[in-house]
């Protein structure tokens, strides 16, 4: 609703006599009266005069909750005067007003006039209160001729399309559907806030939303037809009354009318019924799947497993960042990606996953032999180097190989070995081959013997210059002579024996030392033992001694006089004897 | 004349299980390359570094998870990655800290350089916002990174 019409001054009606029209400072006109010395702002009209006055003394109250408003719902219909006049205030009065100044407009005047000067009253009281107006419609369940509007401003109320009915307070038989509706709307609105709609259900939503916006606008329509019926019974005449809506939808009204031609009672169709029994599937359905994972009998621990094992057949590699990880896709297909329900949780279980396996490879690569780094630049040295390039040369031609990349090799270190082979490759070969022959001698049985291959020599072997210096056809002959003249390892079982000796020693080593333990142990229980029976002996003897110091001190006048008793029972034995 | 310092020869050759990261920090490395070489056509002038940022970001957390969550790599080789420029050590630094953790760029938070003395808009917790406002800070393009969300 944007700002005022700019009205043709022709088109207005004469001001009454006595008003003039001025322009204020701020650009408003303003109406001034010289007899009553009354100025408004509000353009005062000859015919509807007195109306307007009874109008000013009873200024239409704010907006207020129709809660507290509506004592009895049935009096008053919301829908004649908020929908068509956009303020929303259900006044009986206002009502009456309305009904009056179109009977009085309608038979003086020709149409136009009539209604702008309507409308401009509209607009006038438009400023003063704030707007409301029907912004949704909704089909109530099981209610069928009821919907449910929702206005701009949040209120609600009902509204029965066959007999144009309306109420702020809902019925009761009612009650019970709007209750269901606001259930429905709920799980709706928890659902979109868990992200669990699929796409098709967004469609869906999209469509919905589409029919309401198209529902709003035909309800404005429709309105207007029911201020239509309810202030002159008649369709032509109501194509005026229009005016008495909005700006806007004045622009849009040929459509309008158009479809205001239609029957109301195709109209249902807009929310139709089988939205609504799309929602009710789709809450079945979501019930189902619900009922469906809690009736899973898998654990959380079950559906961690489940996705780690996913992990592993899909040879991830667990230095990869997860973002990679799902944007290979990979995991998508499976089943078990779907076993933990949220990305939160997988992510966690990925991160427990990867850590795992980190350490597990660690350890692995712990217990696996480390291959010297020397072996394959070797290798390289003795396919690659000619005594026709220098070592720089060489370099630059074969930087690009991972041997000459390998960084943990320093460059010094490749330079020597180079020049080195280099010299050697121009010594004749009979020095070559000696030093070759020399080198396997040189080497202990339990490495290199009749068992051993020439791709499993030591690496005492691959890493020596002498091993590389011929070239490979004539020195595999001559090392596979060499190892068939070894003898066939029966150092492996003095090895082995040696292992075993060594390893009862370590046995014996750790019995005695258990053994030595047991036996410091023992000692120390037993000194713990004589301790405690000293302490024991000591608190004893202290006891008694307590004892004694007791029985003496109750030793007082009670026992002096017992023992004086005794002298004188004896005493009167005596004397009995005596007598 | 001294002879002149190559990159290959002041570099010191990198600690052990490198080559289990090197593949990733490569595809990092050519993200970036793809990122500063990337057209600035249709973009806004602030837009442009953003993928920039968040790459960083994103190699920084992954070394940064490696070493401290994951326990994955060395020390030594967490150091020669810092010295090395793979990762940002003042970002990782912040990410220690309480309500820092997931930090998005360091000029987010540095308040000395915004009119009103106050962190970027990604800083404000997600239930602080009006409902439904997307934001998008304009450092680095982050949608939120307080430790709440």
């Amino acid at each position: 609703m944007a700002s005022l019409p700019a009205r043709p001054p022709a088109g207005r009606p004469p001001l009454p006599p006595g008003w003039t029209e001025h322009k204020a400072p701020t650009g408003h006109t303003y109406y001034y009266n010289k007899e009553t010395k009354a100025s408004t702002y509000t353009r005062p009209i000859a015919q509807p005069q007195n109306f307007h006055s009874s109008f000013a003394a009873a200024p239409p109250p704010a907006s207020r909750p129709p809660s507290n408003y509506n004592p009895n719902a049935d009096l008053f219909n919301p829908l004649a005067t908020p929908l068509t006049n956009t303020n929303f205030n259900p006044n009986p009065q206002q009502q009456n007003f309305q009904r009056q100044n179109f009977h009085h407009a309608t038979p003086q005047q020709d149409h136009g006039g009539g209604h702008r000067g309507g409308h401009h009253n509209f607009q006038e009281r438009r400023r003063q209160q704030p707007e409301d107006r029907p912004k949704h419609r909704y089909d109530i369940p099981n209610c069928q001729p009821w919907v449910l509007v929702k206005t701009k401003l949040g209120r609600r109320f009902v509204w029965n399309k066959d007999t144009n009915e309306s109420f702020w307070k809902f019925p009761p038989d009612i009650m019970k559907g709007v209750v269901e509706f606001d259930r429905i709307e709920r799980e709706k609105r928890e659902r979109r806030q868990r992200g669990e709609q699929s796409e098709d259900e967004n469609d869906t939503m999209a469509d919905i939303e589409a029919e309401i916006a198209a529902a709003e606008e035909e309800i404005s329509a429709e309105v207007v037809e029911v201020e239509g019926d309810l202030g002159m019974e008649n369709e032509e005449e109501y194509e005026e009354m229009e005016v008495t809506d909005d700006e806007e939808e004045k622009i849009e009204n040929p459509s309008k009318r158009q479809r205001t031609e239609e029957p109301p009672e195709d109209q249902p169709l807009e929310m139709g019924e089988d939205d609504i029994a799309w929602q009710l599937a789709a809450m079945e359905e979501g019930y189902d799947e619900e009922e469906e994972e809690e009736g899973l009998p898998l654990t959380e621990e079950d559906c961690k497993a489940l996705f780690k094992e996913l992990l592993d057949d899909t040879r991830t590699n667990p230095y990869t960042p997860w973002e990679k990880v799902l944007d290979s896709g990979l995991l998508y297909d499976d089943e078990r990606y779907k076993a933990l329900p949220t990305m939160k949780a997988r992510k966690d279980c990925w991160d427990e996953w990867s850590r795992e396996k980190i350490h597990f490879l660690k350890e692995q690569r712990a217990k696996q032999e480390k291959t010297d780094p020397k072996i394959p630049y070797f290798a390289f040295l003795q396919s690659h180097a000619t005594p026709k390039l220098f070592w720089q040369e060489f370099r630059r031609k074969f930087k690009k190989e991972p041997e000459m990349k390998d960084t943990k090799i320093s460059d010094k270190d490749r330079e020597k070995w180079y020049r080195e082979h280099i010299n050697r490759l121009k010594l004749p070969q009979s020095t070559l081959k000696s030093d070759l022959s020399a080198l396997l001698k040189a080497q202990p049985l339990a490495l290199l013997n009749r068992s051993t291959t020439l791709n499993t020599l030591p690496s005492s072997i691959l890493t020596d210059l002498r091993f590389i210096s011929l070239p490979t056809s004539t020195r595999d002959s001559l090392v596979e002579t060499f190892i068939s003249t070894l003898p066939p390892a029966p150092e492996d079982a003095t090895a082995l024996a040696e292992d075993e000796a060594q390893a009862s020693k370590r046995q014996a080593e750790r019995e005695r030392r258990e053994r030595a333990l047991a036996e410091r142990e023992r000692r120390v229980r037993e000194d713990k033992k004589k301790q405690q029976r000293d302490l024991q002996y000591g608190k004893g003897r202290l006891r008694e001694e307590e004892m004694e110091i007791e029985r003496a001190m109750r030793v007082g006048k009670e026992g002096l006089r017992g023992q004086l008793g005794n002298f004188e029972g004896d005493g009167k034995g005596d004397k009995r004897r005596d007598e | 004349m001294p002879p002149t310092r190559t990159a290959a020869r002041s570099k010191k050759p990198p600690p052990d299980g490198f080559e289990d990261i090197e593949d990733t920090l490569l595809e990092f490395q050519n993200k970036m390359k793809d990122a500063e070489n990337a057209s600035h056509e249709g973009k806004k002038k602030y837009e442009m570094v953003w993928p920039i940022f968040q790459i960083t970001h994103q190699r920084s957390r992954y070394i940064y998870e490696l070493y401290y969550e994951k326990e994955a790599m060395s020390k030594k080789l967490y150091d020669w990655l810092l010295k090395n420029g793979y990762a940002d050590a003042n970002l990782i630094a912040k990410w220690k800290k309480q309500g820092y953790e997931k930090l998005c760029c360091l000029r987010c938070i540095q308040t000395k350089e915004t009119n009103f003395s106050a962190t970027c808009i990604c800083r404000v917790p997600r239930d602080q916002l009006k409902e439904g406002q997307d934001i998008q800070c304009v450092n680095c393009g982050c949608r939120g990174c307080s430790s709440g969300d």
